[in-house]
Order: structure tokens, then sequence, then C-alpha cells
């Protein structure tokens, strides 16, 4: 339990996404992935980013290293990480150097993310040397006592292949080689899919004891509204490339505002409840080319649709505790939309438990919290 | 009742499905008119082996004093060493070179298919055996060992030859359709048919066979232009008699009676059959190209 | 290394296998024969004087076939000889074949091997041109080309360079492999001839194999590009030189296997740019053989071609296990 890197002198970086509009250029003309979104990553808080596959939540992750892949782009907004400036605007090396350097990323671990043909150590070696470590030798002893803080034998994971690591061991290098530069960002993209039951707890209790160890602002991206639970302090949830809710944890478990967010939570089948209490939310979640384009995204499939939902983009504002876009969820009061940061609750609260109704047992137990991507509810 | 509109339906979906394809043919066509040109020419090929020959008299006229003549109008591709058309010898040589070939490709393909099937199908001991011998068919090289068994079997007429090459050009089919056959009971048809009580033959033509179909019929096109080179070959280096009517026999007599190789005025009479074998080439390359888009529409970059 | 081992022992004994089969292959052929030239020798020695005996161990140590005696005493003779590597002597020169087949393998090996290299790399350089630039119009153009230069066979390419070069240009040699006006041996004038000689078949090489390389690498480059572990190395900001090998040589290897296949091909090439050229290699010497029926050589050339297709797919095949760890630590840990 040693803290093996001191803690950066600033503390844990912020993260300011400012109006952040990711397109991706189709036949049918560039039609945005992202849109208008804005979004505060407090520093040294795990924000949780929930949203079905679709909703964008992968772009705005790759946006955080200014990593959006062809025929994606960036059109507008900035990304501001504390200690570095706009992400959106580094260039060549400098943005490079950026990625690994302050922002790590950790992949699904399903994701091959390693080099099949070299050992874990010598990818070690190439991402010190791209990133001009003079030390090496510190690096090789810096990344094998991270694998030991994760429960791996250091000396043997370097010497491996990723086709001789388990998932689960995949899953803790990724974690090491977003890490191990010391990086003070990270954005885990589905870290615990595709990972068995205990497996995903060992991972999930990982990533909230480095987080805390190692002082980082930590983004993990999700499906799965049990791995927010289980980590986050923070949850963001994201509808057809729109943020639709985003408060504190517990509050917005406990209590949701957005339709959309309702959904999700009432979709979550319960260990200890009849299973038809589940409600898949119904319809399917857009694709690019049919997010309409004016109007609310989710009044297709919402149940307090009104009129101006066809018309008016609901404004992303504060009511009280947390930022909702919704027309039939009125705000607290309009006023507070200019000063709502300083308002907003940042008190991180570190484990989840016994959110809304008290009878969900922890995902850490094994339960499978899980809200399924919705066109698989459909079709069962 | 119900089964009778389940059927209507079928049928009704089965049409569409066929309009569907022919549509997209014709898309993927139109997409690049290269594609059409290969069409065009593929048909102007089988119409040149079919009814072509048919059009002269034989035997072909002969002109001794216009030996070798430079091409023109009346000879598109010049005359030969007795003076006849070059242009009409390479129609009736194609008739041999394509039958041959067309021999070639379904005996290599049926051979190719049904080991292939069967092997990744059955798998175990017989998959083992089979492969083995695919190995042996795909290692040993092809044309040493014809040249081999020439001394001791003409196999110049066209059935034979399209037997012999055949037997020799099934082992990468097989192969290929071996590890696709495999690749299906891994996604669970087999066994969901099997679960169903179906018999193998049904299992086999009916589950197994059409996903594979579109890759074997290319593999089939592409074994046409194997076999057009391997007999050429044959009768150009001369193993095989230098009788008869073909492209092969065109080129060896060029190359190494007549010295077309050292008098350029007779350069015409070598380039004729090169001509025609290079522009079949274009001709099944294209169509496969197309072909590799209708049924692989993931290849498209929109 | 147990995995290797264990790999390797597999292969030699399956290439014994066929090794097997080619030589009962001629065998049969060679019994088969019209106007059995074996039988012929035979007689041709009794009627010079000689006693059957001696008629007949002569006929076996030239040709490693007994005139007389049973098919299977013939057949163990017959392997029995070959698997002791004596190859007899030359019905026709009373040469001894291995001193032939070690001439002639010089001319065949080094250019196929030069035109393999060269081909190789410019069709591995173009592949991954062609990949990146997939989506735009040179490298559709780059790949038609390969497709079409994957078809043409060895002789219509080495015909249209002898055409070209040879005959309506006249600047190269088509004929031979030097110029036999030079003494052989190190001097500049016989070099250089050798040189101008070899030109056009490693050129008929180079290009009519160059083709299928360019149209592997480049779905092999884009097959990888697709990779996650390409975006991985990205977003862990590695250098680009290092994103660059990382995709080369994952792209590579699947090319091993593709150039076992293709040794075969290159062999029959051979015997069509060696007839062309007058090139004094293993496939002219297959041909001649045959022309003349000198059964010893062309059993000889025939059992040596196999012998380096096979021993040539068994060094690629190990090569890439050594390339690739999954293949290679598999062994090992089963």
């Amino acid at each position: 339990m040693t803290l093996t890197t001191p803690m950066s002198p600033d503390g844990p970086p912020s993260v300011r996404i400012r109006d952040l509009t990711v397109v991706y250029r189709t036949a049918a003309g560039e039609l945005p992935a992202v849109r208008d979104v804005s979004m505060d990553l407090a520093p040294g808080t795990v924000t949780g980013l929930v949203g079905e596959s679709g909703s964008g939540k992968s772009t705005l992750a790759l946006s955080l290293l200014n990593a959006v892949q062809p025929p994606g782009r960036i059109s507008a907004g900035s990304v501001d990480i504390g200690g570095l400036g706009d992400v959106v605007q580094l260039r060549g090396d400098k943005l490079r150097q950026a990625r690994g350097g302050q922002i790590g990323y950790v992949f699904q671990a399903a994701q091959n993310s390693l080099n099949p043909l070299k050992t874990v150590g010598k990818q070690l070696l190439d991402l010190g040397r791209s990133h001009d470590v003079k030390d090496l030798r510190a690096l090789v002893a810096e990344a094998r006592d991270l694998l030991a803080r994760m429960g791996l034998d250091g000396a043997r994971v370097l010497d491996s292949y990723q086709h001789e690591l388990s998932g689960g061991m995949r899953q803790r290098v990724g974690i090491m080689l977003a890490l191990v530069l010391n990086a003070h960002v990270v954005v885990l993209d589905e870290p615990t899919t595709a990972l068995d039951m205990i497996t995903q707890a060992n991972i999930l209790e990982i990533i909230r004891e480095i987080h805390a160890e190692r002082g980082l602002t930590t983004l993990v991206i999700t499906h799965d509204i049990g791995v927010v639970a289980e980590v986050a302090d923070e949850i963001a949830v994201m509808y057809g490339g729109r943020l639709v809710e985003q408060g504190p944890v517990r509050a917005v478990l406990g209590d949701p505002h957005h339709p959309y967010t309702r959904g999700l939570i009432q979709a979550i089948p319960r260990l200890t409840g009849d299973i038809d209490e589940a409600q898949a939310l119904p319809g399917r979640p857009p694709t690019l080319t049919t997010i309409p384009d004016q109007g609310c995204v989710f009044r297709s499939r919402c149940a307090l649709r009104m009129d101006v939902c066809d018309t008016v983009d609901p404004l992303f504002q504060s009511t009280g505790d947390r930022m909702v876009a919704c027309h039939a969820v009125a705000p607290a009061a309009t006023f507070t939309t200019t000063t709502s940061e300083s308002e907003r609750e940042m008190t991180p609260s570190r484990a989840w438990s016994g959110i809304g109704s008290g009878r969900r047992e922890p995902a850490a137990d094994g339960d499978g919290v899980v809200a399924r991507e919705t066109n698989e509810g459909d079709s069962a | 009742m119900s089964d009778v509109a389940a059927m209507t339906g079928a049928t009704v979906t089965r049409a569409t499905l066929r309009r569907n394809f022919w549509g997209s043919v014709w898309r993927v066509l139109l997409r690049k008119p290269s594609r059409l040109l290969g069409v065009v020419l593929m048909l102007g090929f089988a119409f040149m082996g079919s009814i072509g020959p048919m059009l002269y008299d034989r035997p072909l006229p002969r002109d001794p004093s216009v030996q070798f003549a430079s091409p023109s109008l009346r000879h598109p591709f010049g005359t030969d060493f007795q003076g006849t058309d070059v242009f009409s010898l390479l129609v009736i040589g194609s008739r041999y070179v394509l039958l041959t070939a067309l021999i070639t490709a379904v005996v290599s393909v049926l051979l190719g298919t049904a080991v292939g099937l069967v092997a990744g199908f059955r798998r175990g001991a017989l998959d083992a055996v089979l492969m083995r011998i695919t190995d042996v068919n795909l290692t040993i090289p092809g044309l040493p060992l014809l040249l081999v068994l020439s001394t001791v079997w003409e196999f110049s007429g066209a059935w034979e030859m399209g037997l012999v090459l055949g037997l020799l050009g099934w082992g990468g089919l097989a192969r290929a359709v071996r590890s696709q056959t495999l690749s299906l009971r891994e996604r669970g048809f087999v066994e969901a048919a099997r679960g169903l009580g179906l018999p193998n033959r049904h299992i086999v033509g009916r589950e197994l066979l059409p996903p594979i179909a579109p890759y074997i019929a290319m593999n089939a096109l592409m074994s046409l232009i194997v076999a057009v080179y391997a007999q050429v070959g044959l009768f150009f280096l001369g193993v095989m008699p230098v009788i008869g009517e073909n492209w092969g026999v065109m080129l060896n007599r060029a190359v190494f009676d007549f010295g077309a190789m050292t008098t350029p005025a007779r350069l015409p009479y070598m380039l004729a059959p090169l001509l025609a074998i290079l522009l079949l080439t274009i001709a099944i390359v294209l169509v496969v190209d197309a072909m590799d888009e209708v049924f692989n529409p993931r290849l498209r970059v929109e | 290394m147990k995995g290797i081992a264990r790999r390797l022992a597999g292969h030699l004994a399956r290439g014994l296998v066929m090794i097997w089969v080619v030589l009962t292959f001629t065998f049969v052929i060679v019994s088969i024969m019209p106007g059995d030239p074996v039988q012929a020798e035979y007689e041709l020695l009794l009627q010079q004087g000689h006693s059957p005996q001696q008629a007949e161990a002569q006929t076996a140590m030239l040709h490693r076939f007994r005139p007389t005696g049973s098919v299977l005493e013939q057949y163990l003779e017959y392997m029995g000889s070959l698997l002791r590597l004596d190859l007899g002597q030359s019905v026709v020169t009373r040469v001894d074949v291995s001193t032939i087949l070690g001439e002639a393998t010089r001319w065949t090996v080094i250019p196929v091997l030069i035109g393999t290299v060269l081909s190789f790399v410019l069709g591995v350089l173009i592949g991954v041109y062609a990949a990146i630039k997939r989506s735009g119009k040179l490298g559709d153009a780059l790949t038609l080309s390969g497709s079409l230069l994957r078809g043409l066979p060895d002789f219509v390419v080495a015909l249209i360079l002898a055409a070209i070069f040879a005959t309506l240009w006249p600047v190269l040699p088509r004929s031979g492999a030097v110029n036999i006006l030079y003494e052989p041996g190190f001097n500049l004038d016989y070099i250089l001839s050798l040189g101008q000689h070899a030109i056009l078949p490693i050129a008929t090489y180079a290009i009519s194999s160059y083709g299928g390389w360019i149209l592997a690498m480049k779905s092999s480059v884009v097959t990888v590009l697709g990779d996650d572990f390409i975006l991985a190395a990205e977003l862990r900001g590695m250098k680009r030189s290092v994103i660059f090998r990382y995709i080369a040589r994952n792209a590579i290897l699947p090319l091993f296997t593709i150039f076992a296949l293709s040794i075969a091909a290159l062999f029959s090439g051979a015997i069509f740019v060696e007839r062309i050229f007058n090139y004094p290699g293993l496939g002219m010497l297959l041909i001649n053989s045959i022309g003349r029926r000198d059964i010893t050589v062309m059993t000889g050339a025939f059992l040596l071609i196999t012998a380096a297709v096979i021993v040539a797919n068994i060094v690629a095949d190990m090569f890439y296990t050594v390339i690739d760890p999954r293949v290679r630590r598999a062994g090992d840990a089963a």
C-alpha cells in the first residue's frame, strides 16, 4: 500500500470541456457524434460517463486526447486540461507527448491493446523511448511496482506476450501503461466489459484505490451503471451525442431527473426483486444518421414528450444539485444557469452504498447490476 | 394454410432478394466502368470460343506470297509462315484453350470443394488424411510434374488436358473451403441444424455451401486463368506435340521455329496469342473484382 | 524451444513422406516409359558381348534401375540407391548426375533468389503505399495492377520483355548465361557479361511475382491498421517510427506463409524463363533430359526441384515460427 509516486505538486489537474462538437464525415455530409458538450471533471474525482453504444461517449473520450479517428474530427469547442492547456489546439510532438505523458488512456480489456509480437516489457521500453525517458531502468522499476501494486508478478508480466495474459491481467497492464509515465488524467474505456464478475470487482477496486493513491482525475466510460455506482463520484449521462444529465452519483442514481436516466435505471434487473420489474426502454438509440437535427434527441423514446421537444433543443442547465437537459424538468431557478458551476456540489462521495430503494446489493458482490444495451433488451 | 402462406412469403422474399442481387450487380458494375469492360470482354471470349471457329472454312486459306505479312486491315495480326491470317488462327485456337480451361476449372472446383467440405465437416482422422493429401498436392511443383508425366502420357486432347490440370490444381481451394467450413461450424450453424435432426445432405447443401459459394465461384474464375497458362505453357515448351490448333502451338512455332524473337517483322505472330492471353486475364480479373464487391459489400469505401 | 523442435520434426516427417511419393511417382513413370531406356541399354550391352550379370550390374549402376527381376525388387533397388543420394550417371553423357545438377542449380537459384528479393521489397513497399492510399485513385490503380501482374504467367512476361529489350530495342542479350567469348573467371568482361545476361531472367522473376506481394501486403496492412493495438500505441503517445515498426512487423508476418506457397510457382516459372532465355539452369536441364529421355538426369532434376520446394517450405514456416511468439510459445506451453 506504499505510494510509489509522489503526488504531483499542484495536486490532480482539472479538465474543462467547453462546447465540444465532433463530426463524422459520411455520405450524407458531416454528422455530429458529439454536439455542444460542456462538462467539468473536478480535480481528484472519478466521473462515470454512461451511455448506450452510439451515444458518442467513446468519441468524447477520444476528444480528451485530441485523438478522434478519421473520418471524424473535432469541429468546435475546447478541452482544457490543468497544466496542459487546450488539448484541441495541440499539434505534432506536443500532442504526442501529452498522450501517455499527461493523459493516460486505458482500453477495454477485450480489445487487443498490445502488440502481439512484442513482450510487455519491450513495449514499455518503446513507450519510454517515445517519451524521451532518460532512466529506462527506473521506468521498468516503476512499472514493476505498479503491477505488483495491482497484484501481479511484475517481472513475469513484463516478460510475457499479450496472448499469455488473461483479460484481467491485460487490463492491469493497460492501466500500468497509462500511468507509468505519471499521467494524472486517466480515461478508462469500458474497463470491465468482457471480464468475469470477480475480475470486474477486482479491477474496479484497483481503479478506486490507484485513483486515490496517485491523485488522479479519472473518467470512466461505460454502458454499465453498476460500474459508475461502484467507482464514480460524479455521473454524466450521454444520449445521441448530447449530455442529458450530470451530477453527483448518489443524487442522480437515487433520484434521476432526465427521463432517459430514469429509463436506464429502471432497466436494471434487481437480484432480489421480480425480473418483470426491470423495464427495458422502448425503442432504439439513434445512430449518427438518425439523430434529429433539431429538438430534443430523446423525444422519440420519451414518455414525457411535449410539443416544444420537437422544435427546441433543451438547454443543459442546472437544477439544484445537477445539470439536466429536459423541457419536462423545470429548472429549480432559471437564473442559476450562469452561476451553476460554483453552486454545484463537488464533494466526492467515495463508495456507492444503498442508493435508491436500498434493495440492491453492491455490484462488487457480483450481482451484475448492468443496464444492458437497450437494443438487446428489445429483442428479449 | 399457414404453410402455404409461409411458402408464398418465402418466394416473395426470394424473388425480392434476387432482384436486389441483380440490382446490386448492376450498381457495382456501373461504379467502375472498367468492370463493365471486363464483362464485355468475357462475353467476347465466350463467343470467340463457341461460335467463332464455325465462321471459318477449313482449311484456312494460305497465301505463300504474303508470309509474315505486317498487320493490316485484312490481317489485323498479320500472317504466319504459310501466309495464313493470324487472327483466324487465334479464333480457331481459342476453342481448345477455353474448353480445356473450362474443364480444368470444373474438375478442380468440384474436387477442391468436395475435399474441403468433407474434411471440414467430418474432421477427425479423415480430415487429417485429406489435408496431408492436399499438402502433397500443394507442395509438389505442378509444371515439373507435368513435364515428367508427358514422357509416358501424351495428354494433349482437350478433355485429357483439362482433367490432368484439374487433378493438379484443387489443393488451394480445398484448404480454403475447409477453413471456411470450420469457421461456419464454430458459429453454430451445424450444431443447430443437427439439433433439428436435419440430414447431413441438407446441412452441407443448404447450410454450409451457400455462404462459401461466392468464394468458390471466384476461385473457379481464377482457376480458368491458371489453366490457360498451364496448357499454353506446355505446348509452348514443346513437350506436347506441336500440332493442332491452339495458342500454345502458335507461340511455340513463333518463338522456336520462326525466330519471332530475332526478326522484329515476325513479332506480331508471337504477340497475337500473348495479347489474347493478356485480354483474357484482364477480363477475368475485372469480373472477379466486381464479384468480390457484390459478395463482400464491406469492402466498399463510401 | 521444445515447441520449435517438435514442429520441425513434424515438418521433416511430412517432407520425407512427400519425397517418397515423388520417388514412387518417378519410378512408375520410368517403368512404363515407352521404349524402355533401361531395357535398351541392357540389350545393347548383351549384344556387345557382356555376360547377363555384367550387363545387369552396369545398367543398374548407370541408371539406378535393374533391367531384370520383379517390380518389387526393382522398386527397392531404386529407392535404396536414391536414399543413399546415389543418383547415378547421365545416360547420354555419362557424367555424374550430381555434378550436372550442381552446375545447373547455380543458374537457377541465384537469379530466382535475386528476383524474389527484389519483387518482395518492391511489392511490400508498394503494398504499404496502396494500403495507406486505399481510397484514392493511385491506390486503386496500384491494387488493380497488382491483380493483373499476379495473374500474368512468367512466360508471358519473359516473352514481352524479350520482345522489347532484345528484339525491338536490342540492348540486352537474349540467349545464354554468358558470352562464350569471355574467359570464365574473375575478370570484368566475364562478370559484366554474366550480369547482362541475367537482367532479363531476373526482371521476369521480379515482375511476375511482385503483383502478388502488393496484394498480400496491402490487405495485410489494412488489417493491421484496423487493429486496436495500433490506436492504443497512438494514444500512448508512441513515436511514429515506433508505430510504423509495429505495423510493418505485424503486416509482413502473414506474408511468410504465402512465400512458402510461392516457391513452387517460382520453380515452375524458372522452367519457362530458362527455356526462353536459353539459360542453363535446372528447368532447362529438366526439359532437355526429357527430350533426350535421359532418365537419370530427369529423375535427379525432378527430385532436386521437389526437395528444394519442400525444404524452402519448411524454412519459411520455421522462420514464421521464430518470429511469431503466439506460435513459438504455444508449443512450449503444451
